[in-house]
């Protein structure tokens, strides 16, 4: 990285588009008003599980998409952060919020711990040491009864409707527009990223460690940023998940299917991109929601079988996940003055 | 190029699927209809129980809103009299998920407008999904989520019917205590649980109880319940020297303990289960007579199906439809649909203080149960009062009543034979 | 702890050590000529096991002599999978690999659970029920045989591996694409067949295992990641890797399973995860 990286010389990025005002701001219109057009609980339900994930997607974006170290072991760092939160919550009796800074730090401390060996390898072996760590957590919340309450779980007290409680009784759209100020702070953040050293080094890395080494860059420093980074962030959309669902327990809270979905959302949105992991969240989990409505009970496997067929369908049609799809129009219209500079 | 006929019959059944699912949405609305939800597990791990659930329960709908000759109150009648309503379950899928058993809760009391919910299997869903009920102010009824601590939330609007762990751990040691009176040697406990909320909330009253009975517990063996190879565990209890073991497992780990154990040669005076694997339906055909002699509590019994006449017309007509006898905690969802629409018919109205009201004078007679309980009746936390927990024992293939011994329908067997003496 | 036990407990882990080495040799094969993680193994085998069943109910087929007709049958369903799925992923980010096996995953369980219900079922009928014991030492028949038959299907797959022409041909075209097609290899046909030859090693495992445990759509999942640690640890491409590994992974749960049996998974994870950072490669791996 001899030279910095100057506004003019910058090719544009992929799915630039969808950061421009002429997508945004009718998004965030939508967004912001969606509670008040869609009054019906599932509609709301499923719009901050849409946000969570997108949230989760794309904690795990910046290490898994701009870093390129795929984790499968994102459900832990999610329940240490709910964890954190609502023992102390319960313990001492503190904020919320600050347990969700507290679960943050606890996170990012554990990601570091678990870097130092994860870190040696690369590729499919990192992704199964993710698993391993993952079921090894877990075993130990499980075992931990002292610390974790095991496997019995924890029951949230329910407290005063507030902002600062985090945490709403009867309505459902104090929980939507926390979770929508975090998830847009997040992108915000995430865009910046982007454009920023830091996210230079992280795509530095992805590309080619060898070479960003050779350039002087420190690979395996970066590499723990970028986990830090993620796992705090996902510990904080763990704490949210606590406020909301008010009850955990090991088993629910942090199983192998929720590392999964955590990278699948941002997998099929487009990994390493800004937009992807809510393009993810927004077409995977109303898909599943819609169907199990609409399928009610009568359900025998049929929800999780369209589900199943939606993922092979993707992955096959659109490897580079409904980004791809973005791209493709992108390139397809070059009178765009930032689409234009295709490499 | 045969690959890409191939994707478009994926496509085609994807489209076709979703067809079908939208087209299962829609229902001809014309009585009076009162709803209630139910929230079960209907797919994923769980999905078994939630299936067999919904079909039982279809089957008390159908009798409440039919006329049926059954000595039940609202079988005689057409749906629910006081109201002149029938009754709708409207079923939910909990996917054994918390977050997705509150959003369904949500979703039935807010879109669906259920009166009341019944569910949810797993205790990890009954908690988030009753908590929403209390914060809506609907009743929400528990047929078989047994963690003790459910009931003691301080909820105003939630009941259960099934006697919690602690009672049926109590049970077991009742048991342990008549039999040692008996002048049977007991001797060391051995604990074998899976290593989840269930198993380690038993293990914690069987530590408690053992002490306070004089039993002493000499290992204990908690498991991961997704477990592959179960014969070091029980390696570990046979070097233990266990002559009693007291043994919570799911179904899947009940089997595979069952046939470790006579691989290893190992036979303890006593297998005394807590329910869950031992009483699920796959255990006796799935072990044949290597089920034998297996003691269990349960909150109901196969055997009831021969000694009470109301449970064999019932189970009768189960099979009719469904080609096979009900088991394990069929029967506790069909009580709570019974339960529940008896109140919501005294209380005359669907309104939710009303039903609460109702339930909470719920005095179900004894002899309209499928349950070999004294009737429904609650306390001031919810709790059933009536629900006993009998102790059932694995005798030529069948499960029969041992204890209370002036109810066993058949006379205890202690010791277990060796395995080598069975035949 | 006396002799007998410790005895007894390292046969149970060899034992189970085949079992695992028998269902990961599928995976690992496919991994070893493609780099591909296939997530749907694991569906593979529950596949397999309910052909074994439903021929044991419906024919009486003990589920041992089913296990050509369901090594047939999933090797067909192998080569579907790469001829519809994964030719198409090939190039793609080996993420849209990952997650193309993952969705078929999940679409055949729930397609298991849509046609046979998420009940439980254990074969009723097999000739290789009882125990054998040998000076003190017991194990089950049903094990005895699963364990000849995982060594059998190990030692035909070695030969074939390397003393056909196929075998080498598909060794060269693991080592690289690219030179193996320089070399007139056909490596479409080399991928296709590692997936037949995937499927059908899974497919007879499944058979051989339904007479030990019950079968339900997502028994799969439990013996899967635990099918990956074998994978990973025995050397990616390494057909005795693999069967060295299962007996290790075999080994340590079992063992740890008398010491701590609530930590058996978490100790062979550790262990694996140990063993990985310090050789990469896996214990034989290239």
């Amino acid at each position: 990285m001899t030279r910095k990286p100057t506004k003019e010389t910058l090719p544009a990025l992929p799915g630039s588009s969808l950061l421009k005002p002429g997508f945004l701001v009718p998004l965030l219109a939508f967004v912001v008003a969606f509670p008040w057009v869609f009054q019906r609980s599932t509609f709301q339900n499923t719009a901050i599980l849409v946000l969570l994930y997108a949230f989760l997607g794309q904690a795990w974006n910046i290490l898994g998409g701009y870093a390129g170290q795929v984790s499968f072991g994102h459900a832990v760092f999610f329940g240490i952060g709910a964890y954190t939160s609502s023992l102390l919550l319960i313990n001492t009796g503190l904020n919320p919020w600050l347990g969700m800074l507290v679960g943050a730090a606890v996170a990012a401390t554990v990601a570091a711990v678990i870097g130092i060996p994860a870190f040696r390898l690369t590729g499919h072996f990192f992704l199964m040491a993710t698993v391993g760590f993952g079921e090894i957590i877990r075993t130990l919340f499980v075992n931990l009864p002292e610390v974790t309450r095991g496997a019995q779980g924890v029951f949230l007290p329910l407290l005063e409707s507030s902002i600062k409680n985090l945490m709403f009784r009867q309505s459902n759209t104090g929980y939507y527009y926390i979770i929508l100020v975090m998830t847009v702070a997040l992108f915000a953040g995430t865009a910046w990223l982007e454009r920023s050293k830091l996210g230079y080094y992280f795509k530095a890395i992805k590309e080619d460690w060898e070479a960003a080494e050779a350039l002087g860059v420190n690979a395996t420093r970066y590499k723990f940023i970028a986990l830090a980074i993620s796992a705090a962030l996902t510990a904080m959309g763990g704490t949210f998940y606590a406020q909301w669902v008010l009850y955990l327990d090991p088993y629910s809270t942090m199983p192998l299917m929720v590392s999964v979905q955590i990278a699948l959302v941002a997998i099929l949105g487009g990994v390493g991109t800004v937009m992807g992991p809510f393009l993810g969240a927004a077409l995977l989990l109303p898909v599943s929601e819609v169907i199990r409505v609409a399928v009610g009970g009568g359900g025998r496997g049929i929800s999780p079988m369209i589900y199943g067929l939606a993922i092979i369908l993707i992955s096959v049609w659109q490897p580079n996940g409904i980004m791809g799809w973005v791209q493709a129009r992108e390139r397809r219209a070059p009178q765009d003055q930032t689409g234009g500079a295709e490499p | 190029m045969s690959g890409r006929y191939g994707l478009f019959v994926m496509v085609l059944l994807l489209a076709a699927a979703l067809v079908a699912t939208a087209c299962a949405g829609q229902k001809a609305e014309e009585k009076k209809i009162v709803k209630v939800g139910v929230i079960y597990p209907m797919t994923g791990d769980l999905a078994a129980v939630g299936n067999d659930h919904k079909a039982i329960m279809e089957l008390a709908q159908e009798i409440i809103n039919g006329e049926y000759d059954l000595n039940i109150p609202l079988a005689k009648t057409r749906g629910l009299p006081n109201l002149k309503a029938e009754l709708q379950l409207v079923f939910g899928d909990s996917q054994g998920k918390p977050e997705i058993a509150r959003s369904e809760a949500e979703r039935l009391i807010n879109e669906e407008k259920v009166v009341a919910l019944l569910g949810a299997y797993a205790s990890s869903s009954t908690a988030p999904a009753s908590q929403v009920a209390e914060r809506y102010g609907i009743p929400f009824m528990t047929p078989e989520s047994t963690r003790a601590d459910l009931t003691e939330r301080g909820f105003k609007w939630f009941f259960r019917n099934i006697p919690y762990d602690r009672m049926a751990v109590e049970s077991q040691f009742k048991f342990l205590a008549a039999v040692r009176d008996k002048g049977i040697n007991v001797g060391n406990l051995g604990l074998l649980y899976e290593n989840s909320l269930w198993g380690q909330g038993a293990a914690q009253e069987q530590r408690g109880l053992a002490a306070k009975y004089g039993f002493t517990i000499v290992v204990e063996v908690a498991y991961p319940k997704e477990i592959t190879d179960v014969t070091s565990e029980v390696l570990k209890l046979k070097a233990a020297k266990v002559d009693t073991v007291l043994s919570t497992n799911y179904i899947n780990d009940a089997i595979l303990f069952m046939k470790a154990f006579k691989e290893q040669d190992f036979t303890p005076g006593a297998i005394i289960g807590l329910e869950g694997g031992m009483v699920a339906k796959e255990f006796i055909p799935s072990l044949g007579k290597d089920a034998g002699y297996v003691l269990t509590t349960a909150t109901w019994s196969p055997a009831l199906i021969e000694t009470k006449p109301i449970v064999g017309k019932i189970n009768a007509m189960y099979k009719e439809k469904h080609g096979k006898n009900i088991s394990a905690y069929q029967p506790h969802a069909f009580t709570a649909v019974m339960v529940m629409a008896d109140a919501i018919n005294r209380a005359g109205s669907t309104e939710p203080e009303a039903i609460l009201k109702a339930l909470k004078a719920t005095d179900y007679p004894g002899e309209s149960l499928i349950m070999p309980w004294k009737g429904v009746k609650y306390d001031e936390k919810g709790q059933n009062i009536y629900g006993d927990v009998p102790i059932l024992q694995i005798l030529d293939g069948k499960y029969e009543v041992v204890f209370p011994f002036e109810l066993a329908s058949k006379q205890l067997v202690w010791p277990a034979p060796p395995w080598s003496e069975r035949k | 702890m006396d002799l007998a036990v410790i005895l007894q407990t390292l046969l149970s882990g060899v034992m189970m050590g085949f079992v695992y080495a028998l269902v990961s040799i599928g995976l690992n094969l496919i991994y070893g000529v493609m780099e591909i993680i296939n997530f749907s193994h694991g569906a593979f085998l529950m596949l397999a096991m309910y052909i074994a069943y439903w021929l044991n109910v419906m024919a009486g087929t003990d589920p041992v002599l089913a296990a050509p007709a369901s090594g047939l049958a999933i090797g067909l369903l192998g080569a579907l999978t790469y001829k519809l799925i994964i030719k198409r992923v090939m190039k793609a980010p080996a993420l849209a690999q990952v997650f193309s096996t993952f969705g078929l995953l999940v679409f055949l369980e729930a397609l298991a659970h849509f046609l046979w219900t998420a009940d439980y079922r254990t074969v009723e009928k097999t000739a290789f029920s009882g125990v054998v014991s040998l000076f003190g030492l017991r194990v089950g028949l049903a094990k005895l045989v699963v364990a000849a038959c995982a060594i059998l299907t190990t030692a035909v797959l070695f030969w074939f591996y390397n003393r056909t022409k196929t075998g080498k041909a598909l060794q060269a075209t693991a080592i690289s694409h690219r030179a193996a097609k320089l070399m007139g290899i056909d490596t479409d046909r080399m991928f296709l067949i590692s997936w037949i030859l995937g499927g059908a090693t899974v497919g007879m495992a499944g058979a051989f295992l339904a007479s030990l445990y019950n079968i339900f759509p997502t028994i799969g999942t439990t013996f899967v990641l635990l099918a990956f640690a074998v994978v990973v640890l025995g050397g990616f491409g390494s057909i005795t890797g693999t069967l060295y590994a299962g007996l290790i992974i075999g080994l340590i749960e079992n063992v740890a399973g008398i010491f701590a049996p609530a930590f058996k998974y978490a100790v062979v994870y550790a262990l694996f995860i140990g063993v990985i950072v310090f050789r990469p490669k896996g214990l034989l791996g290239r």
